[in-house]
């Protein structure tokens, strides 16, 4: 880092905080605050949604995880565009003719306040926990490369938030979004291009696809069971079984993943609000289909962009343990020489790996399939080998460092940035984590505000004052939110992976939170009590999957919300019977 | 001459095309997979 990216990081961040103040400035009422006074058109609401959902753990994480596992995460992302349609086709309508502030309101008129409370309480717990590793992800990492203290990095982003979403609330969240996502896609693009740049000069886009392709990175879509020797001898049950157990293939994304967008873009009042400030239904309606029509394309091209790292360090030497600084204080302790030995062996074995992965290319180049069969099987097994090795050291740097974050998928991303990029684009990259997690806590502190003020505090503890009451409350309750945030993210230190931890936090709320809403949507028959009950027990039955079996966590979501109809459904019944023959005349 | 109703044909036809889009999302993701691998 150097005077140029510390410019550009913090002209850039500087900028969108006092633009988007400065522009929102001025008095506000309550429905500006929390709707933005239904202006917004709907390439506006698709940007917001989009650069809500992407967070900075999106940037940090999923090129590490293409990286690692390849591109097969972008399977999780194929239920969105399905999920888009359905709600702009049943939800969207609902919410625009009941003029509801939140998702939450709606339960009430359908079912009671009980449900209401209960749903707003979930959203509570479920978005607060998201707001803290929201803002945990990148305060670490930034801290980490940037060598500050984690609070600084925590109380930087938390701070220029609390300016501008106190300030101008809804609309500002809105408009601060469009610079962000701007900023976000021109810094990952850059990088993507900058990653292939870097490659030797013999080695075309169609070499880097095929080599990615050979060494198992382009498994975008798996159908059959994966880790199988031969999938397709498996009956079909026991298909069924292991496709159950594995996180991303094409059924969880295109099923399970269906109903956590469903649950995510339908009934969590961070994206609900995005679209309920919309200038009409069909704004909304057009906001969420731009949203279903980008969201893949984006991903596979960030997911991509891991990619072109990872041949990038088929080239060079890549470093042992990727987050350097945590490496260096390492090299201080009386472990140092464990870890030099290891990175001795990692070097060799990489001078090995080289050869092969040069034997690779010219197979490929030839279109020599005997000899290409032969050198990927031996760089995968160097690379085993070279898995090992990273085991190894990042156990050493346990032992030499207890308590430190040994899990360095996190870093692969920013620390190639920092190693081989220009300056200046060093600053860009670290401005677009930063943006990404200014853009999604924003509407996450937005959201938590105005459910607490509407569904809580206006519905149940303070029922009748002034609209300025209520504008103060959402203005206080935004900074209380925040600060819980900063707080969570200071004491926090956990999660192999801080995209998957936050996915699975989503999968156990959201199945409930989903089911309750199907439930008002499409069983007519159901009522409040019925569904309230249906809930509780769909929550305990999710929870007991999480801790008690090995199923992926996609499946929760359909677990939660079927379970919450079913329950719902048949407590209706019962207690319809119960009615009646209490009503009966007794003879 | 009377009018079709506009945004009810609109509609339909973009989830559709959000919807066919997809489709051919996943079958250019399932050659590329087939292709590279």
């Amino acid at each position: 880092m150097n005077y140029i990216d510390w410019l550009v990081l913090f002209g850039t961040l500087l900028f969108i905080v006092l633009f988007g103040t400065l522009k929102t400035r001025g008095n506000q009422n309550i429905e500006g605050y929390l709707k933005g006074d239904n202006t917004l058109k709907w390439w506006m609401i698709g940007v917001s949604i989009m650069a809500t959902q992407a967070s900075a753990i999106t940037f940090l994480s999923t090129p590490g995880q293409a990286i690692e596992d390849g591109m097969g995460f972008l399977q999780f992302y194929f239920g969105l565009p399905l999920a888009m349609v359905i709600i702009s086709v049943a939800m969207v309508p609902i919410y625009y003719k009941l003029k509801v502030f939140t998702a939450y309101e709606y339960l009430e008129s359908r079912f009671d306040l009980k449900t209401r409370t209960l749903a707003a309480l979930l959203f509570l717990l479920l978005r607060g926990l998201s707001a803290g590793i929201t803002l945990f992800a990148p305060s670490i990492v930034l801290s980490t490369i940037l060598e500050w203290p984690v609070y600084v990095t925590t109380l930087l982003i938390g701070s220029l938030v609390i300016v501008y979403v106190v300030s101008g609330g809804t609309k500002a969240v809105s408009l601060t979004q469009r610079q962000q996502l701007t900023v976000i896609m021109s810094g990952m693009f850059l990088a993507g291009i900058l990653a292939y740049a870097k490659l030797p000069q013999n080695i075309s886009f169609f070499d880097t696809v095929n080599v990615a392709g050979e060494l198992g990175k382009f498994n975008l879509i798996n159908v059959l069971p994966a880790g199988v020797e031969n999938p397709e001898k498996l009956s079909f049950w026991e298909k069924v079984s292991r496709i159950s157990q594995d996180r991303y293939n094409i059924w969880s994304g295109l099923i399970a993943s269906t109903f956590l967008f469903l649950s995510y873009f339908g009934t969590d009042q961070s994206q609900v609000s995005r679209y309920l400030g919309g200038r009409s239904i069909t704004e909304s309606r057009l906001g969420l289909l731009f949203n279903g029509l980008l969201k893949i394309p984006m991903q596979f091209i960030i997911l991509f962009i891991g990619v072109l790292v990872y041949v990038f360090y088929l080239f060079y030497q890549p470093p042992v343990f990727h987050n350097q600084v945590l490496l260096n204080r390492a090299l201080q302790t009386q472990r140092a020489d464990s870890i030099r030995a290891i990175q001795i062996q990692y070097e060799h074995l990489y001078a090995e790996k080289r050869k092969a992965v040069d034997g690779l290319v010219s197979a490929i180049k030839q279109e020599d399939e005997q000899r290409k069969k032969v050198f990927r099987e031996e760089v995968k097994n160097l690379q085993q080998e070279e898995n090992g090795l990273r085991t190894k050291v990042r156990a050493t740097i346990g032992e030499a460092m207890p308590g430190a974050k040994i899990q360095d998928r996190d870093y692969i991303f920013l620390n190639f940035v920092l190693s081989y990029l220009p300056h200046g684009i060093i600053g860009l990259i670290l401005a677009v984590m930063f943006s990404a997690a200014m853009s999604s806590m924003a509407s996450e502190l937005n959201a938590l505000a105005s459910t607490t003020t509407v569904d809580i505090y206006k519905r149940s503890m303070r029922k009748e004052a002034i609209p300025s009451h209520y504008l103060k409350a959402s203005r206080f309750f935004t900074i209380l939110w925040a600060l819980l945030a900063m707080v969570f993210a200071m004491l926090a230190n956990f999660a192999e992976n801080l995209i998957q931890f936050v996915n699975i936090i989503g999968s156990l709320f959201y199945g409930t939170i989903l089911g309750i809403f199907l439930a008002a949507f499409f069983v007519k028959r159901v009522q409040g009590t019925a569904v309230f009950i249906g809930a509780i027990i769909a929550e305990i039955v999710v929870l007991y999957c999480y801790f008690f079996t090995g199923l992926a966590f996609l499946l929760y979501n359909i677990i939660g919300c079927v379970v919450v109809v079913l329950v719902a459904y048949i407590l209706q019944v019962i207690f319809d019977n119960t009615t009646k023959e209490e009503a009966a005349p007794k003879v | 001459m009377e009018e079709k109703p506009p945004v009810f044909r609109a509609w339909t036809h973009w989830y559709w095309f959000v919807m066919g889009v997809l489709v051919l999302e996943i079958i250019l993701f399932y050659w590329l997979s087939r292709s590279f691998t």
